[in-house]
């Protein structure tokens, strides 16, 4: 009975280890602060309007985006430009 | 002439071969069960020890643990059917082949012994298996659950305090966040209506993938109140429902439409085949 106790013991240390140490896919979770970024058009320098401005350039055409946007949580098929 | 009555068919080796199985595969499930009753008081606390220390926010090093403990458990069961095909019910199939008719009074004596022997060691195999799930619960039950609210309250805080703190990429000037978002949003500058990206912090994220959690913790009580009607009360799971949902809504407040839709499903699945 005690050596049966021993085994188990011995047994679940080892899984203990093997789990603190095991690598989780895709790697470690950075815990990443919030922050704010834009994006200008890179050929007129224009800022990104809402209005018919959002997936290409409202002032010169540059295409930010090449897909065609979908409703969302906060963004409606109509803010394809 | 009635000499025919006096001839018995007598089996003893059988009988004896019968009781020593039994006796054998009763012995052989209380060596296991007591193995897995000395895994189990052993594992809870080392569970419980991995989950508090566990820094993921997914609790991967506790599900891997419980994977490997529940592995273990599992293997015993097999060991078990395993002995059991061999064992018991070969040896029983070959037992039945060889009796006489079972209209012959020998025949029928020695059925109903087999059918004894058999039931014995099936019902017993019945208890091992009971004792097996109330295990593989005990261990997914051993780590209690994570401490959302607490998290969720954080966030909230820590959202108040990042709320005025940007100011717009273009043109300076100061944006503040209207409500909290948990994806990537875009946000109209109030004075140049540039569309800034913004990125919401890890932490808020994470608020995301676990409100459903939350919601069910919230509203658990009224869970465990339906469990415990008897019969079961439709209305008290419905209730249940609509109060853990409405704790979804109020926790992600823009997945409204989506979870409302959800709802329908749930509520129109409870229905079909609802034997009240």
């Amino acid at each position: 009975m005690a050596e049966e106790k021993k085994r188990i013991q011995a047994y679940l240390e080892q899984l203990k280890n093997k789990v603190e140490t095991q690598e989780n896919y895709g790697g470690e979770i950075t815990n990443e602060e919030a922050r704010m970024d834009i994006r200008d058009c890179s050929e007129c320098g224009a800022g990104r309007a809402y209005h018919k401005g959002l997936t290409a350039c409202a002032y010169c055409g540059f295409v930010f985006m090449d897909t065609k946007l979908t409703d969302g949580v906060n963004i409606r098929k109509e803010n394809n430009s | 002439m009635f000499n025919l009555f006096n001839k018995k068919n007598e089996n003893l080796a059988l009988i004896e071969e019968m009781r020593t199985r039994q006796e054998r595969w009763f012995v052989f499930l209380e060596k296991l069960e007591a193995r897995m009753e000395e895994m189990n008081t052993a594992a809870v606390p080392e569970l419980q020890n991995v989950f508090r220390q566990d820094t993921d926010p997914y609790k991967r090093a506790h599900i891997h643990m419980l994977s490997g403990l529940l592995g273990q458990i599992n293997q015993m069961r097999n060991k078990a059917n395993e002995v059991k095909e061999e064992n018991i019910v070969c040896f029983m199939q070959e037992a039945e082949a060889s009796l006489p008719s079972i209209i012959s009074s020998a025949g029928s004596e020695y059925r109903r012994k087999l059918y004894t022997f058999r039931m014995a060691c099936l019902d017993r195999h019945n208890v091992f298996e009971d004792k097996i799930n109330h295990a593989i619960s005990l261990l997914q039950g051993a780590a209690g659950e994570q401490d959302l609210e607490s998290a969720y309250q954080e966030e909230l805080a820590a959202f108040e305090r990042i709320r005025d703190k940007f100011s717009c990429k273009q043109c300076g000037g100061n944006i503040t966040i209207p409500r909290m978002f948990f994806i990537d949003t875009y946000i109209t500058c109030p004075f140049c209506q540039s569309q800034n990206t913004f990125s919401p912090s890890t932490g808020a994220r994470m608020v995301l993938h676990q409100a459903r959690s939350l919601a069910e913790q919230r509203t658990a009580h009224l869970l465990r109140s339906y469990e415990a009607s008897n019969p079961k009360n439709p209305d008290l799971y419905r209730h249940y429902l609509r109060c853990m949902f409405d704790e979804w809504n109020k926790i992600v407040p823009d997945m409204v439409v989506e979870n409302e839709k959800f709802y329908e499903r749930l509520i129109n699945e409870y229905t079909i085949n609802h034997h009240p």
